[in-house]
């Protein structure tokens, strides 16, 4: 079967990942922010005895790139080999985008358009002509609505019609500036790109274009041309910028066009009556800081309802598995290892998944811009810029994609330093230590605002370093903040549902390979070594089993005997050593070993660190996981201890995927040092400050 | 005068976009082009950062970055 390689464009927020999941039948994530498909998709499928393969290119505004996306994507169209462009347009904005697919057409590529959204923009009274459009552009055309399922099929049997016609666009300037086009093209011999796009491309200063062509034998000849062609443009359009007058050329060709084809839609205006609450200039950060509260208080008290069952579930099920395996080493590891480990990170997965539902929500619905809209003038101040925002706050979910939103801040600087922050966000995994922690210290009532401040200090702190870094480290302008604000949208249950399954699948997943194998290496190197211990207690135990006299109360004394045992093993194990060895750095901050291990277990993954708690306090014995754990904590720990524990989760490194992630996306060996090292200093004296002061104050 | 000197609810036409690359060709890809009709939608409180509307699109831009649009008011 035929291969059709088809490169997918379009501006972002047009609907193109949302046209993909149209298409395939599988749904993946659709978000409404600006730059929401960073990573490259395919989606491959059959129509027509043709096999159509669909790359979703990074939605871009411009071949002029910005954002580094924006690269990506002039990189593929311009170097790789495809057979055809679709571009996706929103028919409610029809003059910007029809401004970029001109620019595309220029490529002088077997091309389509898909008129998207055309639900919205023809229940406003608008209409689109594509055959009209068809005869002035040579470019096939057809209206769609990815979100009601309408004009896809039509689509594809133009693109396969273009593909077997090798129809290629007609888009012409005007007569001067073709003219110019057609002098500059006679100077280009050989090359692999469509002289007519080097000419172009070359009048309005393109460099990546200067660059692939600066070496060839014809360049010198070309140069001479290009500067009168250029200079005669500049004298008839009285303007010193070809580029802007390419650009106003587009424009004008535009309008002409939709003038041509198209029925004007009624404005839309329910987003701007939204916004006249939402981006308030008075009421709008309070807005803002009351959605994100509600959030986490949503987070905290409807994700703590399903706790007590799952847990129960977990004991039930450890119980179960004990049954089934013979007694001895394995049992031993796999009911009081693995099982109440896995428990304890499970029972924390309806937290997660209601956080990562509110963030998913306000990305969809549009106000995640608006957020980064009304955080501007704030983080302007911190020396951060609104744009900073999304990977901030992607940061609350986990680290590792919001190192990768981060793209999207093009000064180097301003990247670096968001991305030096990020991990002051405290991540989802991060959220099931501070439950533990916070219900076992303080009082049921306050906890949500307890939960509530720790996220904030983290980001307030985050902010607070940003400034810092800006004025010490990073000296120079911020990067300019031009940003679009999409329409606000309605959700979509499917994409949320699916975007929820995805993270629970890969938590569990995380559950059960990572964290179960980390716990079982966690239990060996605290059980053992300990054959004298268990030598010398089965000692004892025999002697009370086998004494003469029925003593009433010989049961109770060999659990105890037991419990002394268990104590006596962990404290004597590796990992007791490994803690202890920790010890005399953390006293200060009223920390014992366990917690020490447990937080070097949570460079592994931040996870761990409850499983492996749940595994030194020797929960595994206990009839319930986490509230047991909760229980023996409330007992053991002091209360500094705790508040310190929360403060080196909330600054110290990340855990290590993020860490990996952040040295792919910063190549510079200083500032990877940089960030290993200073988090960890930073938590520290944090955590040693805090708890100096309480002590003075108690 | 500049786009940044407008208040809320006031109208302009763009004369000339003095920013320079690459923030002229973002303003541009944004529609932000000579002769094209801008709206002031909102601003914070501080001025410091605009909601535009440029031919029903909303661009969300910076005080600095206003500035270097000139615009000419449209009287009511």
């Amino acid at each position: 079967m035929r291969e059709i390689k088809i490169a997918l464009v379009g501006q972002p927020n047009v609907g193109k990942s949302h046209l993909i999941n149209s298409i395939s039948g599988a749904t993946l994530h659709v978000g409404n922010f600006s730059g929401v498909t960073v990573e490259k998709k395919e989606v491959e499928f059959e129509r027509g005895g043709f096999k159509l393969k669909l790359i979703d290119l990074p939605g871009t505004y411009s071949l002029h790139p910005y954002t580094p996306e924006e690269k990506v994507t002039k990189d593929f169209l311009i170097n790789e080999e495809y057979d055809l462009i679709l571009n996706v347009v929103d028919s409610n904005q029809l003059q910007k985008n029809l401004v970029f697919s001109w620019q595309v057409a220029d490529l002088n590529k077997p091309m389509v358009i898909a008129f998207n959204m055309y639900d919205e923009y023809s229940r406003q009274g608008g209409e689109i002509g594509t055959n009209k459009f068809f005869k002035l552009t040579n470019i096939r055309a057809e209206n769609v609505s990815a979100k009601e399922n309408f004009g896809l099929e039509e689509l594809f049997e133009k693109v396969i019609k273009t593909y077997e016609e090798k129809n290629t666009p007609r888009i012409y300037y005007s007569e001067i500036v073709e003219e110019e086009i057609e002098n500059v093209k006679e100077k280009i011999k050989e090359c692999r790109l469509d002289k007519r796009f080097i000419s172009i491309r070359l009048l309005e200063d393109d460099e990546d274009i200067y660059k692939r062509i600066h070496e060839k034998p014809w360049y010198v000849e070309l140069v001479s041309q290009l500067k009168s062609s250029k200079e005669r443009i500049r004298i008839e359009y009285d303007e010193e910028d070809v580029k802007e007058i390419f650009f106003e050329e587009r424009l004008a060709l535009s309008k002409g066009i939709i003038s041509q084809v198209a029925k004007k839609a009624r404005r839309e205006t329910l987003s701007e009556k939204i916004d006249k609450v939402l981006i308030h200039p008075i009421l709008g950060l309070p807005i803002f800081l009351f959605v994100m509260w509600a959030i986490f208080q949503a987070t905290f008290s409807l994700g703590a309802i399903p706790m007590d069952y799952i847990s129960a579930a977990f004991s039930e099920f450890g119980n179960w598995v004990g049954g089934l395996l013979p007694n001895g080493v394995v049992r031993q590891a796999v009911v009081e290892g693995v099982i109440p480990a896995v428990g304890a990170v499970i029972m924390f997965l309806p937290n997660i998944l209601i956080l990562f539902l509110g963030i998913n929500l306000l990305e969809q619905t549009g106000y995640m811009a608006r957020a980064a809209y009304v955080m501007d003038g704030v983080l302007k101040r911190f020396g951060l810029q609104g744009r900073a925002f999304i990977p901030l706050v992607s940061g609350f979910g986990c680290s590792v994609p919001a190192y990768m939103a981060a793209r999207t801040l093009k000064n180097p600087k301003d990247r670096l330093i968001t991305m030096l922050v990020i991990g002051f966000m405290s991540c989802g995994a991060r959220l099931p230590i501070y439950v533990l922690l916070v219900s076992a210290f303080f009082a049921p009532e306050i906890q949500g605002n307890v939960m509530f401040a720790i996220y904030i200090g983290g980001a307030l702190t985050g902010l607070v370093v940003a400034k810092i870094l800006r004025i010490v480290l990073f000296k120079g302008e911020p990067e300019p903040f031009v940003m679009e604000l999409p329409k606000y949208r309605f959700p979509k249950l499917k994409a949320l549902l699916f975007d929820l399954w995805v993270k629970t699948k890969m938590y569990i997943q995380k559950a059960g390979t990572f964290i179960a194998l980390a716990s079982l290496a966690v239990w060996f190197l605290s059980s053992f070594p300990r054959a004298d211990i268990v030598k010398e207690y089965s000692v004892k135990i025999e002697q009370i089993k086998s004494s003469k006299f029925k003593v009433p109360s010989a049961e109770k004394k060999i659990a105890k005997l037991k419990e002394e045992m268990n104590r006596k093993i962990l404290e004597n194990s590796y990992i007791a050593h490994i803690g202890k060895l920790m010890e005399p750095i953390t006293k200060p901050l009223d920390l014992g070993w366990r917690e020490d291990v447990s937080l070097l277990a949570g460079l592994a993954a931040k996870e761990t660190v409850v499983s492996t708690m749940a595994v030194l306090y020797g929960v595994g014995n206990s009839d319930e996981t986490s509230k047991g754990l909760i229980k023996i904590i409330r007992k053991t720990m002091p209360f500094t201890a705790a508040v310190a524990m929360i403060i080196i989760v909330m600054f110290y490194s990340p855990c290590v995927a993020a860490m990996s992630t952040f040295y792919a996306e910063v190549p510079k060996w200083a500032w990877r040092i940089f960030y290993t090292i200073y988090p960890n200093v930073f938590a520290y004296f944090a955590a040693f400050i805090t708890v100096s002061l309480i002590k003075l104050f108690s | 005068m500049r786009l940044n000197e407008l208040n809320m609810g006031d109208s302009g036409i763009i004369k000339k976009i003095h920013a320079k690359e690459p923030l002229k060709s973002k303003l541009l890809s944004m529609g932000f082009a000579r002769g094209e009709k801008v709206k002031v939608l909102k601003h914070t409180l501080a001025k410091n950062t605009f909601d535009i509307d440029i031919n029903g699109v909303n661009v969300a831009l910076r005080d600095e970055e206003a500035r270097e649009i000139e615009v000419e008011k449209i009287e009511n």
